[in-house]
């Protein structure tokens, strides 16, 4: 083992990870800095412009649209993901047999692949032909509710986002389960017989022992809601209702090829990710110092 | 320690998803050029590229690749790469980035978009006017299926591989049940849509997640009073959505719109043609190339001698006859101006003056004019549609996409959607497209 005390030989170790992961993620994000000063369609020569697509961005109301759109899929991603997978995760906990069947019943959708999961909720929600949601609805005679679930304005966004958040439900289940399960016994036994119960058992043991994966899990779902990308893509409306930033991103640099513009969004969408972060990080630390 | 850890986690984490949301916008496809030289001796090895965006076993690709193996007999070293991506936003994306990073292939598809414009003003593609002409091909084309391909300055730098007209199929049972009659003018549409709904049938099947088939209703006025005149100005900023005409084509969608199927946003285009199949509405607006699914020996029993199909329908005011319509030669071919003279070239000639025998023979509308010698190897259908076609007019009407830059394409997009939805009005429609077409010519 003096080995790895050797620095010299630990940096040899490490260095084509490193540099295999600065290839492939650190050389792009600079690059797209890059781009996101230029003027390009990917015909001409690129042209220095400034924070001219900054501006442009900020004044685009499409783009703040996007953004606001975006904020409603975190918010029902993470619900769905987190809260809904914490609980599904306290359950679990209290079951004693056949949790594994449970355990792997849940996990299922996240292994299914992601156009599959797309089409699947397509026809699910569709209303001509007449989907499933739409047939229970008239099976339990709310037939008045029935509804073209993706068409809509009012209810398309909604209707995108909960894919996302279903799928990985399951994923962050496990998640929270193997935390909880990782409780030393002695802990919830000995607020036991100090006449803890129930509700309380939850809020004041086994939350606060497993605040570290919560707020990882918070923070990798938030950051991954922010990027949220392939199910709105797939199945959204065509036009605004359901644009997200990073689809916006996609067709303005694709589509309409202006990469330095989608770069500029690009650029946007990693400093969102990184305040949400530092957000939740600081959300959490203060609640530490609390306790 | 654990505190430690979910720091090292979190930034891990962090830099590692927000990394994936640039790689998007940084990567380049490292798609070699392909030409390569053998030794002096041997036959010179030569392989010439072809990226397409056509359907994988398609007529086209079928006949072009019968084509390349007959005439690699006749050049040894000949060797063509077809390289297929069907799905069109991903062909796009190929392709601009290959362009982008100096790699465009041999040879390209293209719509004569703006797209196109930006090659040729870069000098990137052939004159396909000049080769035509060289080549003695230039009146072998029918003259819609080249002009589809020009560019708005009249020049034509793509070459079309195929031939369609689009046409409203519909279901005779339904229209004899409730004693409709075809629709000779777009008013006509408009009622004959309202009866049937009214009688709690859905009248139009529409695919409206690519959108096209949506825009296609809201062209119809205005290529029946001003030909391609209104788009064309239009599109150059020279003409405004709030006109007459462009009004007559906003109100004309909103209320063609009430009669596609409900939540047809999100409808794809097999959905579409299948809610038409299985009798579940009246009418689908599609073009010859869907010939295939309405021939008898296809088509599912109940509707069986119950299809046929109608024009574009006329107006009041028309200034464009009744056998002018929507039609287009689809995608384009461009060739590649830096490599083009040598094998490319030989091999395109090669291409097109045996096109149509190899390609009509697959039951298709050849670009390229034909006649045919024994009809019993056709269906019915398709020789009387091979008439229509002799009896074309002179130009095809311009499908609003490929005259409009991108940027207006997606405002578009979004609003004709919502404003055949009915939750835009007509008059907000057009002026929030008047203001898009306004900032994205400004800069021209």
């Amino acid at each position: 083992m003096n080995v790895l005390k050797d620095k010299k030989a630990w940096l040899i170790f490490i260095l084509p990870a490193l540099i295999f992961y600065l290839g492939t993620v650190f050389v792009p994000i600079i690059q797209s800095l890059k781009y996101s000063f230029q003027q390009w369609n990917g015909i001409q020569e690129p042209a220095y412009i400034g924070f001219d697509n900054y501006i442009a961005m900020f004044k685009d109301s499409y783009f703040w649209n996007s953004v606001q759109n975006n904020l409603v899929y975190v918010v029902i991603v993470v619900f769905m993901q987190v809260f809904i997978g914490l609980f599904f995760a306290l359950m679990l906990s209290y079951v004693t047999k056949g949790a594994g069947i449970f355990r792997t019943l849940y996990y299922l959708p996240a292994v299914v692949v992601t156009v599959a999961i797309a089409q699947m909720f397509r026809n699910f929600y569709s209303l001509q032909p007449l989907g499933l949601l739409n047939m229970f609805l008239d099976w339990v005679g709310l037939s008045h509710l029935q509804s073209a679930w993706l068409s809509n304005p009012h209810t398309a966004l909604i209707a995108v986002s909960i894919p996302e958040g279903w799928r990985f439900i399951g994923m962050y289940m496990v998640i929270f389960y193997a935390a909880l399960i990782a409780i030393p016994k002695e802990i919830e036994e000995a607020a036991t017989i100090d006449g803890v119960s129930g509700w309380q058992l939850i809020r004041y043991i086994k939350l606060p022992s497993i605040m570290h994966v919560l707020s990882l899990s918070l923070i990798m779902c938030t950051t991954g809601a922010l990027r949220g990308f392939d199910i709105p893509y797939i199945i959204g409306v065509p036009g605004s209702a359901t644009e997200l930033v990073t689809t916006y991103m996609y067709k303005q640099a694709f589509s309409t090829i202006q990469y330095g513009y989608g770069s500029s969004i690009a650029v946007f969408i990693v400093i969102e990710s990184l305040l949400a972060v530092l957000l939740i990080r600081a959300i959490f630390n203060s609640r530490k110092g609390d306790a | 320690m654990t505190k430690k850890l979910s720091k090292v986690f979190t930034g891990l984490a962090v830099f590692s998803l927000a990394g994936a949301a640039l790689a998007g916008c940084g990567s380049s496809t490292d798609n070699k050029n392909t030409d390569t030289a053998g030794s002096s001796n041997a036959p010179k090895e030569q392989t010439v590229t072809w990226l397409s965006a056509r359907p994988e076993n398609g007529a086209i690709v079928q006949t072009v690749r019968e084509l390349a193996d007959r005439f690699a007999a006749d050049h040894p070293g000949f060797k063509l790469d077809l390289q297929v991506t069907a799905d069109r936003p991903s062909y796009l994306t190929k392709l601009r980035t290959l362009v982008a990073s100096g790699q465009m292939p041999d040879f390209i598809d293209s719509d004569a978009d703006p797209f196109a414009q930006e090659l040729v003003n870069a000098g990137l593609l052939v004159d396909m006017e000049k080769f035509l002409k060289d080549e003695g091909l230039y009146d072998k084309f029918y003259e819609p299926a080249l002009k589809y391909q020009e560019l708005p300055d009249g020049s034509l730098y793509l070459l079309p591989m195929e031939y369609h007209m689009e046409m409203t199929w519909y279901n005779k049972k339904i229209f004899a049940d409730n004693n409709l009659t075809v629709p000779k003018t777009l008013d006509d549409l408009l009622a004959v849509s309202k009866a049937l709904k009214d009688k709690g049938i859905t009248p139009i099947a529409v695919d409206g997640v690519d959108v096209w088939p949506v825009l296609r209703y809201a062209a119809m006025y205005p290529f029946r009073t001003t030909g391609n005149q209104f788009i064309r100005d239009l599109s150059q900023g020279k003409a405004k959505m709030s006109d007459a005409a462009g009004m007559q084509a906003a109100d004309f969608a909103s209320q063609i719109g009430k009669y596609f199927q409900d939540g047809f946003a999100t409808t794809d285009y097999t959905t579409a043609k299948n809610l038409f199949l299985n009798g579940q509405a009246a009418m689908y607006n599609m073009g010859t190339w869907e010939i295939p699914s309405f021939v008898e020996e296809s088509l599912p029993e109940a509707l069986k001698g119950n299809v046929d199909y109608f024009y574009l329908p006329t107006t009041s005011n028309a200034v464009t006859p009744e056998n002018e319509f929507f039609g287009n030669s689809g995608i384009g071919l461009g060739a590649s101006a830096k490599t083009f003279d040598g094998l490319p070239k030989e091999f395109l000639s090669y291409v097109l003056k045996n096109y149509s025998d190899v390609y009509v023979a697959k039951q298709q509308m050849s670009p390229l004019k034909f006649t045919i010698d024994d009809e019993s190897k056709f269906s019915e259908l398709f020789l009387r549609i091979k008439k229509d076609m002799d009896n074309y007019g002179s130009e095809f009407a311009k499908p609003w996409d490929t005259l409009l830059d991108p940027n207006t394409n997606s405002v578009m997009s979004d609003l004709i959607t919502k404003l055949t939805m009915g939750f835009v009005t007509p008059e907000d429609f057009a002026k929030q497209i008047d203001d898009a077409i306004a900032k994205n010519t400004a800069g021209k």
